[in-house]
């Protein structure tokens, strides 16, 4: 029960704060949705015993990731004329129907399969962080490394393309 | 708790997330989206991997936060790269592709 009503918390306050990043014209205001709904997503991760992956998500998402946003929206500096762009014809509305009535018949779907409540979230993870260490290194070493080189590809490739060049000027 | 709150949870910030893609025209908005959406999936990773008691889900989210921050930087250089060029991130002015 007790469960039930953290859940029931943070769930709501996700979905309001995700419906008010994609709905609200000022970037800067729907970056700081964003930054409380991954909070709240890290407390959720954090609620069902996953503890790493709970700091994970708030070290790199709240900390690295929506603080980039911020600086380059407001290195961007843009005008209000630029912040309310947005369509909304009939092509719009149709693909919205169909993407809401497509995701509506696949939670359906859902909720359709066997309910066994007993084993989620109702036992203690411990060491879960030791046992996340080990299994990462050792049966997922290669693909860690992989994504290693994928950072650094990442990093090269960003400054490079938004390195200043001479060519713009 | 069944698992279908948290399947259902991570299906309404994919929605969220998709809906943020189409029909923003802030490249910004739309790169925030893609991160909506790549949050919904570590949800449906995290609750499947307490649910099924194995931590491959929990891996594999580990991984999808590495692509997403590569995928932020680089989207976002992009972003600095084009409003230096053309002015604008409105994403109906970049046509050059369309023929």
């Amino acid at each position: 029960m007790n469960e039930l009503i953290v859940f029931g918390g943070l769930a709501g306050l996700i979905t309001l704060c995700s419906v008010l990043v994609v709905s609200l014209a000022n970037p800067v205001s729907a970056a700081v949705f964003l930054v409380i709904d991954l909070f709240l997503l890290g407390a959720l991760y954090a609620s069902q015993g996953a503890d790493f992956v709970a700091a994970i998500q708030i070290i790199i998402y709240t900390g690295a990731i929506l603080v980039l946003f911020l600086f380059v929206i407001m290195i961007l500096n843009l005008d209000p004329q630029h912040l309310l762009l947005q369509r909304w014809r009939f092509l719009e509305k149709f693909s919205l129907a169909l993407v809401v009535a497509g995701f509506a018949f696949i939670g359906f779907k859902m909720l359709e399969m066997p309910a066994t409540s007993d084993r989620l979230a109702n036992h203690p993870m411990s060491d879960n962080t030791q046992d996340l260490a080990l299994m990462l290194f050792r049966n997922y070493l290669w693909p860690f490394e992989i994504v290693s080189m994928l950072i650094l590809l990442a990093i090269i490739g960003s400054i490079s393309i938004a390195r200043k060049k001479k060519a713009d000027f | 708790m069944p698992i279908q709150f948290y399947f259902c949870l991570a299906l309404v910030m994919f929605v969220c997330g998709i809906c943020g893609v189409l029909f923003r025209r802030n490249i910004i908005f739309v790169l925030m989206g893609i991160e909506l959406m790549l949050n919904g999936v570590n949800l449906v990773f995290v609750s499947g991997s307490t649910f099924l008691k194995n931590l491959d889900g929990q891996i594999m989210v580990f991984f999808i936060v590495t692509v997403a921050a590569c995928e932020a930087a680089v989207g976002l250089a992009m972003v600095i790269a084009l409003f230096r060029r053309y002015g604008t991130i409105a994403t109906d002015f970049y046509r050059i592709l369309r023929g």
